[in-house]
């Protein structure tokens, strides 16, 4: 809302004639120049990496091990696009990771949302309890081993809860939008309860509407966790098709330097290099789905976390 | 922000490896007080589906159809498929069903370690290497093996054939028991060794050298003829060309250094590093870095992954002459030299290690990985059905020869003579063999994956071979001789872990050290300086810690 009133103040027609306008001072100029340039540089330091995967996964691995691949692809090819395209177990990883994305934050938001919202209330008894809870999760927890012992005597192991249900609720996101509740005007909630709506009814119809911002910023937290999380699945999950897209990724790219590594060198067991291109590919198709979330999200982005943690 | 965003114990993988271990030793506790007992279980009242009258060389059949679970590496290019024929095969063979829990490759030490941790490993654990048991000793979580040899007539059978006695009784534990049997090999040479660009060599230097002082006068002469090369490079940091020419030199390095103990002057271990071989060693490999024939870059670029790409790319320059590596990178070498040379304009083979000051030695016999047992399985019928089917599946010959090929006259034939071909339509790309038929033996059926290489005859290995590696086999065999193996020095759960704290920071010390002495960076008039750093570093301490844990392995075994 800051930034709206920011933003329609910059915006507002500015009718003086360009003769009268305040020159900027050559000092501001400079700032301005090397503050854009500043920019770029840092733009084409995040942007290098992405185009040159970009580049290899076009290009044939042997001009990616000669090490001639770098900003435009050498030995122009899409016959890694089509290899991977045919990977069954890919594809497979990849539907795994949409499911668990879509279906863990629906349920993280659920709960965080309606979790979030108890805390806000300022007169709720034990309110300190409940925080106090959530917390203590976030300094200390069991341990590896307790938790897998737990999950599996759950009976989610080998099941897709085992990698939504633990990390549903993140302590961090929590507080943030318990902060964003606490900052909307109480007089709304009060007028509507005047008006004879129930808690539940002011929590779907006025507040989760007055908090677009938030939410948005929520959904992609969770769905960025969901999407890379595949520390879960390797935990939990013993059959090779429940494996997330990122387990698949990892085991593809860590499982070719280990291959090279002294345990399986010393014994003689070796792996075939998975090539440099495929690695690209696949690295590549695993980004973009979430890579596409931001643009989309980024204008409530700042207005969330900012709104979120700043009280009063 | 976002990493506050990872809930607590979703961790990265550095952390995770800490803590899996500090878990790990929670837990092992946990299991050793859920009643691991000394002694061996009574299989005889636990033998529902065993087989009477088990013996060598027989076909394992279950009198009744039981299943096994099995830990099951998920190699990144050879997805384990549960429809593989591999599977199918067995149980058509032994009644019995493998049921598999998949394990992505990359960080499947870690998930292992978890799955016994938690006491929820399948029965089977298999790809495991000798002294990898070390840990789950106390804990009880594993079957002390060695108490259920008896009912394995296949390994008693070819340790004794293949003369392997005295080797099992060093994989032995602390308490004089072995938790994990090894894959068992009839002849066992390095993996990794030299290889040559044999014509250069040849044309240039006049033949293949034979000993590391050749191999220098051979790379000078190399220098002479291509100025701008730098001849020998070791695509894997240096770990892999130090620790085969140790033994040459009659110490430990690189990948081999291991504890870093090696046989010492007055009987009893001493460090490697305080050892006049090492110091030789590391001389040789100063003077080739100052005359310009050792590739620095090579020993000192991360190995990222792509092993020796880059030096492939250095030889089909000819800007590099010799490497280490395995037969698979002289392939990789040959290949990258098609390119630029031109095919059947070049000879690239893999050489035995150089002899040196310490004679023709290479590194001692080797076993094979092998498996380890889940504790879970000594309270279920089937445990004696389950020893002997294990018993068929790593050492039986029919079985190693299935692994390996398959069918016989479904996926492939064998000659009278013994000569194995693939049938029509089958492929083994790995090994170059019948490459293009429609179906691979290895990812469309299951053959040829890990299992199949962990125990293997003379004649198993020779098999799918090349020739080239049957010479290579050869080679070393008749001119090389393997060092006997260092005594073992089992340490117990206590001793485990004051050891890997006190050896870290000696093993950085030397690893570092050895880098700048070789590389020129520290003046070899330091080398007692040196020394007297591992002395600060609390050498002594850890080396009589060792050498009292072998001590009284010695006492205890006898």
């Amino acid at each position: 809302m800051v930034i709206e009133a920011f933003q329609s103040e910059r915006g507002a027609p500015a009718p003086a004639p360009r003769s009268t306008r305040v020159k900027d001072s050559v000092s501001y100029r400079v700032f301005a120049v090397v503050n854009i340039l500043a920019l770029l540089v840092i733009c084409a330091i995040m942007l290098y990496p992405f185009i040159m995967l970009l580049a290899q996964s076009f290009s044939s691995a042997g001009a990616i091990n000669a090490g001639k691949v770098n900003l435009l692809p050498v030995d122009f090819n899409v016959d890694t696009y089509k290899a991977v395209a045919q990977n069954g177990s890919f594809w497979r990883s990849y539907g795994n990771t949409v499911l668990y994305t879509v279906i863990g934050t629906t349920i993280a938001m659920v709960l965080t949302t309606t979790y979030a919202y108890v805390l806000s209330k300022r007169h709720l008894r034990g309110r300190g309890l409940l925080v106090g809870i959530a917390v203590f999760t976030m300094f200390f927890n069991g341990g590896i081993v307790p938790n897998y012992v737990l999950i599996s005597s759950l009976g989610m192991k080998n099941t897709m809860w085992a990698v939504i249900l633990p990390p549903a609720l993140s302590v961090f996101n929590l507080l943030v939008m318990k902060a964003f509740f606490e900052n909307l005007p109480g007089e709304l909630e009060e007028a509507a309860q005047i008006d004879g709506l129930s808690w539940f009814g002011i929590f779907f119809r006025i507040v989760l509407p007055l908090s677009k911002a938030v939410i948005a910023t929520m959904v992609l937290f969770y769905s960025v966790q969901y999407w890379n999380d595949w520390f879960s699945a390797f935990l939990y999950m013993d059959r090779s098709d429940l494996f997330p897209v990122t387990l698949f990724l990892r085991n593809l790219i860590a499982g070719a330097s280990t291959a090279t590594s002294e345990g399986a060198a010393a014994s003689g067991s070796t792996v075939n290099a998975i090539n440099a291109n495929i690695q690209s590919v696949t690295m590549l198709l695993v980004l973009i789905p979430i890579l596409c979330v931001y643009p989309f999200v980024q204008r409530y982005f700042v207005s969330g976390i900012m709104l979120g943690s700043v009280k009063g | 922000m976002t990493t506050s965003n990872i809930p607590p114990f979703i961790t990265g993988r550095r952390s995770f490896v800490g803590l899996s271990a500090a878990a790990f030793a929670t837990v092992a506790m946990t299991a050793c007080s859920s009643g691991s007992s000394d002694e061996p279980v009574d299989v005889s009242t636990q033998n529902v589906g065993a087989m009477e009258g088990f013996a060598a060389d027989t076909q394992f059949t279950a009198s009744e159809p039981f299943e096994v679970s099995m830990l099951w590496t998920d190699w990144p290019d050879v997805p384990v498929k549960d429809s593989w024929r591999i599977f199918e095969r067995i149980k058509e063979l032994t009644n019995v069903d493998i049921t598999l829990t998949h394990l992505p490759f990359s960080d499947a030490t870690e998930k292992r370690n978890l799955l016994i941790s938690a006491g929820d490993a399948p029965t089977v654990i298999p790809l495991v290497y000798t002294g990898e048991d070390a840990p789950f000793v106390s804990s009880g979580a594993v079957v002390p093996m060695s108490d259920y040899i008896e009912h394995m007539p296949n390994f008693q059978k070819y340790v004794q054939e293949w003369g392997l006695t005295e080797m099992i009784d060093n994989i032995r534990q602390a308490d004089g028991k072995a938790y994990m049997l090894p894959g068992l090999q009839e002849v066992s040479v390095p993996v990794f060794s030299l290889v040559l660009r044999k014509d250069v060599f040849e044309a240039v230097a006049g033949g293949i050298p034979d000993s590391w002082d050749e191999l220098r006068e051979a790379l000078l002469a190399i220098k002479e003829q291509y100025p701008d090369s730098t001849p020998l490079a070791d695509g894997f940091e240096g770990q892999s060309m130090l620790n085969f020419a140790s033994h040459a030199f009659g110490t430990k390095a690189g990948w081999g250094f291991g504890n870093g103990l090696v046989e010492g002057e007055d009987g009893k271990l001493a460090y490697a590093p305080t050892t006049e071989g090492y110091k030789q060693l590391v001389e040789y490999f100063r003077s080739l870095v100052a005359d310009g024939l050792l590739d620095k870059e090579s020993f000192t670029a991360s190995n990222d992954g792509s092993g020796a790409a880059d030096v492939s790319e250095k030889f089909a320059q000819e800007l590099c002459f010799a490497a280490s590596g395995s037969s698979g990178t002289a392939i990789e070498f040959a290949q990258a030299l098609d390119e630029t040379v031109g095919a059947g304009k070049h000879d690239v083979g893999l050489v035995p290690p150089p002899t040196g000051p310490a004679g023709s030695n290479v590194e001692p016999r080797n076993f094979w990985h092998g498996f380890m047992l889940s504790s879970s399985i000594t309270g279920s019928e089937n445990f004696l059905a389950t020893i002997q089917f294990l018993d068929w599946l790593y050492y039986n010959p029919d079985a190693r020869e299935m692994l390996r090929w398959g069918v016989q006259d479904e996926t492939y034939t064998k000659a009278e003579d013994g000569t194995i071909a693939l049938m029509d339509g089958y492929s083994l790309d790995d090994f170059d063999i019948n490459t293009g038929a429609g179906t691979d033996i290895k990812i469309d059926l299951g053959f040829s994956t890990f299992p199949a290489e962990s125990t293997e005859s003379r004649a198993l290995k020779e098999s799918y071979s090349t020739p080239a590696s049957i010479q290579y086999i050869d080679d070393v065999l008749t001119t090389r001789t393997p060092r006997d193996p260092y005594p073992p020095a089992p340490l117990d759960e206590a001793e485990l872990e004051q050891s890997s704290l006190m050896a870290t920071p000696l093993k950085d010390a030397v690893d570092t050290a050895t880098l700048q002495f070789i590389m020129g960076d520290r003046d070899i008039a330091e080398w007692d300086a040196f020394l007297g750093e591992l002395e600060a570093a609390g050498l002594q301490k850890y080396v009589d810690l060792i050498n009292g844990a072998r001590d009284r392995f010695a006492e205890t075994v006898g």
